[in-house]
């Protein structure tokens, strides 16, 4: 049976043992739900003291709770994606564990695929948790198309990926320091507009600065979602960011997989495949 | 067509980032040589064993074969695919149980464990349960395996872990102290089962690397003996012991208390001669033991030549 047939029962396999693994710290689990509610009350009360300050210019920040959320919801998202294939790697090399699963008839897409697949679904819960608790106890409105909405969501996911495919093989080599990981956790919660507009980077901190969130993809993805959830625009309106997401999608998935495959070969010359 | 064929193979560990540490003048080791110019083959049901000692290379080559390590030079084999060009299918050929007991996820049953590993090896979940059925009747694993991996034994960990290689029923089994922390008996079970996957049909082919000297006497038809990365001997057991010294010390003990010692050749008829001169003189024989040179003194000998080279 070839490697796409078999695909779907890995992915399932790794989903099944990580929510075993969940499941075994049960306590974790509602303390994050707490802990999300916490975050959503909180901004419910700071967002009472703009209420009618806000500028007219940011029309997405007409409502800074419902931009908070969800930046939070898709930081939440960005954040998996870029950080948890580096994190599975890690871990399943502190645990030793990797060499077990590398001694499976199993290719590197695969692994790369499958050993996220669970955090992606647990990022979604938390994530939908975000918007879920706004709308219910708080009202927040959100409108426009939903599906549109998760085309960027995914296709960003997607993009940032291929950041941490970049991370991950850092990990791989390196082991420890991945500046992948510090330089997108830090910037995209200051740089990609998850807490206020961009536009404020720009007139405060001057273009320079205010320029680096051009080159976060998180920023466009945001910026899609945004306009999507909250100003209720349609695809022709959004084609500025699909497009720059699809650019940020050709030249970094093929560059990635290739980097991943090379660090995996040479941690399999030095002999440091489970060594962390 | 061998099981494994391992030609001119050679390993050296390189030295992360070498030439970065010498620009930045920090102290740089030299590249650690694990295996040189190492060649064999390995038939198809043949238990071949691989003794040396620690740091000798057995582990490297084990994990070159496995596709865990990549060769510096020379190639592996298993079944016609090449460890490095054709790795997945390799992967299908073999299974590898290790003594390292981290490789399982701690929180996980055992069952949850090797269905999670049947799943990566393309089983559907029918067949898997039904494979980890088998397993575990044959390792004797049935009461621990709803039990989490981190509350067994270390012996049950063992079995778990040779367990796990058996899952996809690989024709290849990579067998690094199968036996090591299991008690007496258990460890005689496990020599029964290593010895009867390589006589069913189809035969499993079995490399094995052991301390246990004298369980690598026992189960392998070939032994190849390695030092400091390179092979020494390869022959059987018998052959190599040969090696050593082809005499042995015979010691009759008779029924009136007194005892006979003699020292023969592996091909002399000394010992029919004696016994036939006793069973002359009317004296009843109630034990024969023979000293003779063991798979140790052969890994002594090719220790100390090394060490005077």
């Amino acid at each position: 049976m070839n490697s796409l047939k078999l695909l779907p029962r890995r992915i399932f396999a790794f989903v099944a043992r990580d929510f075993r693994l969940f499941v075994s710290y049960r306590m974790q689990f509602f303390l994050r739900i707490l802990s999300v509610l916490t975050v959503v009350t909180t901004l419910f009360f700071i967002s009472k003291i703009f209420a009618g300050f806000t500028d007219p210019q940011f029309t997405q920040w007409r409502d800074p709770l419902a931009s908070w959320l969800t930046g939070l919801a898709v930081l939440n998202y960005f954040m998996t994606g870029f950080s948890s294939l580096a994190n599975s790697i890690r871990q399943e090399q502190m645990q030793g564990t990797l060499e077990s699963v590398l001694l499976t008839p199993i290719n590197l897409p695969t692994i790369i695929v499958a050993s996220s697949a669970w955090d992606f679904l647990e990022t979604t819960f938390f994530s939908f948790l975000y918007l879920f608790f706004g709308r219910v106890f708080f009202g927040v409105q959100f409108r426009g198309s939903f599906f549109l909405a998760l085309v960027f969501l995914l296709l960003t996911t997607v993009v940032l990926a291929c950041l941490g495919i970049l991370s991950a093989s850092f990990a791989m080599v390196f082991k420890r320091g991945d500046p992948f990981g510090i330089f997108l956790g830090a910037g995209s919660a200051l740089f990609s507009g998850v807490f206020f507009p961009t536009q404020l980077l720009r007139d405060y901190a001057g273009s320079k600065l205010g320029n680096i969130s051009l080159i976060l993809p998180a920023t466009h993805g945001l910026q899609g979602i945004r306009q999507v959830l909250i100003e209720g625009h349609t695809l022709s309106q959004v084609t500025q960011p699909l497009i720059t997401l699809l650019g940020f999608l050709v030249v970094l998935l093929p560059f990635s997989l290739w980097i991943f495959g090379r660090a995996v070969r040479r941690a399999k010359r030095e002999g440091s495949l489970i060594q962390y | 067509m061998s099981a494994i064929s391992i030609r001119n193979l050679s390993k050296t560990y390189p030295v992360p980032f070498r030439r970065l540490r010498a620009f930045f003048r920090r102290p740089v080791k030299d590249p650690v040589e694990a295996l040189r110019d190492v060649s064999f083959e390995v038939e198809t049901g043949e238990i071949f064993g691989l003794i040396g000692r620690n740091g000798a290379g057995k582990t490297t080559l084990t994990k070159i074969v496995a596709t865990l390590v990549q060769p510096t030079t020379g190639s592996v084999s298993v079944h016609g695919h090449d460890s490095v060009s054709d790795d997945e299918h390799v992967r299908r050929h073999i299974g590898l149980s290790t003594a390292e007991e981290r490789s399982f996820y701690w929180r996980l049953t055992s069952e949850q464990n090797l269905m999670f590993f049947a799943r990566l090896h393309g089983l559907s979940d029918r067949v898997a349960k039904q494979r980890i059925k088998d397993v575990f009747a044959k390792l004797e694993l049935d009461e621990v395996a709803r039990r989490r991996f981190g509350e067994l034994s270390t012996g049950n960990k063992q079995r778990l872990a040779v367990a796990r290689a058996l899952l996809a029923n690989p024709p290849v089994l990579l067998l690094d102290e199968p036996t090591r922390s299991l008690d007496p008996l258990a460890a005689a079970r496990m020599r029964d089962l290593i010895r009867s996957l390589a006589g069913q049909a189809p035969p499993v082919t079995i490399l094995l690397t052991s301390h246990n000297l004298a369980e690598v006497e026992t189960l392998c038809a070939r032994v190849a003996i390695i030092s400091r990365g390179r092979i020494r001997a390869i022959d059987t057991p018998r052959n190599l012991r040969d090696l050593t010294s082809g005499s042995e010390t015979v010691q009759i003990s008779l029924s009136s208390g007194e005892k006979i010692s003699f020292t023969r050749q592996h091909d002399d008829d000394l010992l029919d001669k004696n016994i036939r001169e006793l069973q002359t003189d009317g004296k009843r024989i109630i034990d024969i033991e023979t000293e003779r040179a063991t798979l140790l003194d052969v890994l002594e000998r090719f220790e100390a030549a090394d060490e005077q080279s």
